[in-house]
């Protein structure tokens, strides 16, 4: 940052008790110094385009914009920006000295404006102290000439290539090098050697390549292509279909071959890039799939209830995050019910709101589960041997909460906001990782975790398995089927609530939500092998994955939808009771 | 599973029912005592009522719960409505023969496959054939690999899924999302005109009554028979060297025709058809008036579909905010407490006052045997 010129001289030195008097002022003049320094600093570049405005010297003008070099880099941007699109203007006060001003305010009826010198950033007064008031044509425009654009462009390129900020670092170097202008090749050369992040300085070699590209000798253009190539550098795509056609015409065989190979190779790197998003997209996709079956594998898998309100436990999910968030800000508002909830010093927002997500997970869970409980004691376990009628029930019960939803949220979507450590992403290789995305994965491998945990390692998942496995043996040694049903349907309908937390994070939350997911979901379930945990997840991913590898190859969603459902009905044709099918002997 | 309305419900009373329905209705909006709109509604419910007694052939009668059947309806109802697309005439906006849609979508002539519904007699038999066809293609690949019970469901439940897609799609030139609508004549009659919607209404009734003898006929058949065994028990009849499939693949084809005619029967009457039509939400509807009337008879599905419709019409009406949690409970309450429907009540009351009676006589008796003991 640029020292001010107004810091303060230091006192001079005085013996005795005046040279403790200076120790004193030395550190107030300090302290005042850096409180200046902080003020003022950005003043200076300010000052210093408004000083070279009104300068006619073009030599002065020059060396004034150079040493911009050392100021704020934002200012320095804006007002060389202003100065270039011609907003400041020359104004000659009383002294016959040209002033740098800039316009203040809109324009009034006669199209005069208020004047605001830029140095200084105060009204412009007459004599008498009145503000002037001037039309744009009374003013001079404080033109620039191309020789002095350039001095320009060489001071912000050059502070946009040492700006602090990687991710605008990054973007003035790949800028720089899609340029191509040989004059920027010491400038970047001067950055390889004290750059120090790897990345950037990958795509600092990326752009000198690109620029030896336009180099006048044959060799280093050849080398620049062949290095180009290796990189697998998409940006230079065109680039080099350029230069392989001036090659062409002046007949360089060379380097027209090696041209030839690096467009392969990008060729190549690119194939390989929309390989790697695609399975990651497909992953990430099937992950969501997975988080939306899991708690169907269990009450649909393991119990053979055909739970079709499972999608609205998923909204119930989805609608308890949106409570928390809004608990989280500003409290619960509800106009229909005058309802109005609001934790004093909950008033939160950034960082600290961001954590209402982590509040919302269990949060979600809970409530799924227990309207899991209330459905499974009063309606399902009526039907546990009437299968079909759980559906037509279940059906039933999915009506009148969908309804209850609209009745309470509304029939519009509601927002829910992802908390900020979920946006934004990650490249590597140029392959996008959205940070959503990953977490969907993470999410999901957690989940399977979880899920595997309580039945293998609890008490509760063993009772489980043997209920489901033979329900008159368990009962017969003791096991209390009606309780261990009831906590089946409670788990699997709070894993639905889980998937609903997360469905809120990538989408719209509505009273439909649920309807979206439950036939994909059912399918990954049957597809899976009912009543298989492994099957479901290995379903998912399948399903997930030839989605998003249909899509790419068909450029269309739907179509791509209708063959997944085609080669569902297909492959179940083969594997008639999914990937892993339940042994059984008996009959019915 | 004997009701007291099953099968065996007295002959008098269906065929005055039926004579009503095909003759007296009609004959009193004529005279202008039933209004048009109340007809028209009518013919409405005994469409759903053809619905729903396909959904029973195979549900009731054969254990198969398809939840795909509103495909095969608005299958057929687009079949009727591509002939009646053409019927409209050139269009005063695109000075074209062409449906609005493509014309909108900057068609000049009509996609192949539309030419030959110029013809209605090829549509008709197309209300048959694309429906059959279709659930011979699925049913022949369901049923050969032994997909059953909830996987037949779900699956049943995708292919709708898939289905509804794909006519939403414009490229498929069936209407996209707007489907088909602003129908004007059937066979040269104005459809707005009063005497051609009761012609519809009769139509309707008289299929009804028809597909209603034919299934009666089938199902105390031996087909029928073999139909309830595989139901009952599929296994066994696969014991008893019966192709189960062969027979499940009939009656779903047969199924899917009458849901056909049943759509096709609708469209003009409603005047619309579009995809929402087929979605899984239909069919699960179709199920349930099933469901509330009672499975397993031709008369339940009859019952259930005009009365869930009824109380439908009325709720929307009566309590716009409240009518999906009236419906929903209903088929809550039904099917908790009502496992045979609507005509299943007076079985379940005779039984609950043979089971009190036994009861009270069981009482009664170890009263008698204790005062023995006494005396002893």
């Amino acid at each position: 940052m640029r020292r001010s010129t107004m810091t303060p001289a230091s006192p001079k030195r005085t013996d005795g008790i005046s040279r403790k008097i200076g120790r004193l002022l030395i550190c107030l003049g300090i302290l005042l110094g850096q409180g200046f320094a902080q003020e003022a600093a950005p003043k200076g570049a300010r000052e210093i385009v408004a000083e070279a405005a009104a300068t006619t010297d073009t030599d002065k003008q020059k060396e004034l914009v150079e040493s911009l070099g050392n100021a704020e880099p934002e200012q320095v941007t804006l007002w060389l920006g202003k100065w270039k699109e011609g907003e400041i203007y020359l104004y000659q006060d009383a002294a016959g000295t040209d002033v740098a001003v800039t316009l203040d305010g809109e324009a009034d009826a006669d199209e005069k404006h208020a004047l605001k010198a830029l140095a200084t950033e105060k009204p412009v007064t007459a004599e008498d102290g009145s503000a002037v008031r001037m039309t744009k044509d009374e003013l001079y425009l404080a033109d620039t000439d191309s020789s002095l654009r350039r001095v320009m462009k060489g001071v912000t390129d050059r502070l946009a290539l040492a700006s602090p900020d990687v991710k605008k670092r990054l973007q003035a170097v790949q800028d720089t090098g899609l340029e191509q202008d040989p004059a920027k090749l010491p400038l970047l050369e001067q950055r390889v050697a004290v750059e120090q992040n790897g990345r950037i300085k990958d795509a600092l070699a990326e752009a000198v390549a690109m620029i030896k590209l336009r180099s006048p000798e044959l060799p280093v253009r050849e080398g620049a292509v062949k290095e180009l190539g290796d990189m697998g550098s998409i940006a230079s795509q065109s680039a080099i279909k350029t230069v392989r056609g001036e090659a062409e015409a002046a007949g360089q065989v060379g380097l027209v071959g090696a041209c030839d190979k690096a467009l392969r190779d990008i060729e190549n790197h690119i194939s390989r890039v929309n390989t790697m998003g695609t399975l990651f997209r497909g992953l990430s996709l099937g992950s969501v799939l997975l988080v939306v079956a899991i708690g169907l594998a269990i009450t649909f898998g393991l119990m053979g209830v055909i739970n079709m309100a499972h999608g609205e436990l998923i909204v119930v999910g989805a609608y308890t995050t949106y409570l928390i968030q809004n608990l989280f800000a500003g409290g619960i508002h509800m106009s229909p019910f005058g309802l109005k909830i609001d934790i004093p010093g909950m008033n939160l927002s950034g960082g600290s709101w961001d954590l209402y997500f982590l509040v919302a997970i269990p949060a979600s869970f809970l409530t799924a589960a227990g309207v899991g409980l209330l459905l499974e004691r009063g309606i399902i376990r009526f039907l546990y041997k009437r299968p079909l009628e759980s559906l037509l029930a279940t059906w039933g019960v999915s009506m009148v909460i969908q309804q209850l939803f609209r009745l309470v949220f509304g029939a519009n979507n509601v927002q829910v906001e992802s908390p900020s450590f979920l946006s934004g992403n990650w490249t590597v290789n140029d392959i996008v990782f959205g940070w959503n995305r990953l977490f969907v994965i993470g999410f999901a491998v957690l989940i399977i975790f979880m899920t595997w945990a309580v039945l293998t390692k609890t008490s509760l998942g063993l009772l489980i398995r043997a209920v489901m496995q033979n329900r008159s043996m368990a009962a017969c040694m003791g096991v209390k089927t009606e309780k261990v049903n009831m906590m089946t349907f409670a788990f699997g309908s709070g894993l639905a609530g889980l998937a609903g937390a997360f469905l809120s994070q990538i989408g719209n939350v509505g009273p439909n939500l649920g309807q979206n997911y439950i036939v994909d979901s059912f399918m990954t379930v049957v597809v899976g092998g009912v009543g298989n945990i492994m099957g479901t997840v290995i379903s998912a991913l399948g399903i997930g994955m030839a989605d998003q590898s249909l899509q790419q190859i068909l450029g269309d969603p739907v179509t791509g939808k209708i063959l997944v459902l085609g080669a569902i009905i297909l492959f179940l044709q083969w594997k008639p009771s999914g990937i892993f099918a339940t042994r059984s002997r008996s009959l019915d | 599973m004997k009701t007291s309305l099953a099968g065996k419900t007295p002959t008098l009373l269906l065929s005055l029912l039926a004579v009503f329905l095909v003759v007296v209705m009609p004959s009193l909006n004529a005279a202008g005592a039933v209004s048009d709109f109340t007809l028209n509604t009518w013919g409405k419910y005994l469409c759903y009522a053809i619905l729903a007694i396909a959904v029973d052939m195979l549900w009731g009668y054969t254990g198969l719960l398809c939840l795909g059947q509103a495909l095969f309806f608005s299958l057929g109802g687009y079949m009727l409505g591509m002939h009646l697309m053409l019927m409209i005439g050139p269009d005063p906006v695109y000075k074209s023969a062409l449906p609005d849609f493509m014309d909108f979508m900057g068609r000049k002539e009509l996609p192949g496959f539309w030419e030959p519904f110029q013809s209605f007699p090829f549509a008709a038999l197309m209300i048959f054939c694309a429906p059959g066809v279709l659930a011979g293609i699925f049913g022949y690949l369901a049923f050969r690999s032994r997909i059953k019970g909830v996987y037949f469901s779900i699956l049943t439940q995708a292919l709708t899924y898939g289905a509804a897609l794909m006519f939403f799609r414009n490229e498929l030139y069936m209407g996209g999302n707007n489907g088909f609508t602003d129908f004007r004549t059937i066979l040269g009659a104005d459809l707005r005109n009063p005497e051609t919607k009761r012609f519809l209404y009769i139509a309707s009734a008289v299929t009804l009554t028809l597909v209603f003898l034919g299934c009666r006929w089938l199902t105390n058949s031996r087909f029928g028979l073999i139909q309830r065994a595989i139901r009952d028990s599929e296994n066994r009849v696969l014991f008893s060297g019966y192709s189960a499939a062969n027979f499940k693949l009939f009656i779903f084809v047969i199924s899917a025709m009458i849901a056909g005619i049943g759509g096709a029967l609708y469209v003009p009457q409603v005047g619309i058809i579009n995809p929402s039509e087929m979605m899984t939400e239909k069919s699960l509807e179709a199920v349930v008036w099933v469901a509330v009337g009672g499975r397993g008879t031709l008369f339940g599905p009859i019952l259930g579909a005009i009365g869930v419709n009824y109380l439908k019409s009325w709720a929307t009406t009566e309590f716009p905010d409240y009518w999906l949690i009236i419906l929903g409970a209903t088929f809550v309450l039904v099917v908790l407490f009502m496992p045979k429907g609507i005509v299943g009540i007076p079985g379940q009351i005779r039984e609950l006052i043979a089971s009190r009676q036994s009861r009270k006589r069981a009482a009664e008796e170890e009263l008698l045997a204790t005062s023995a003991a006494k005396t002893k």
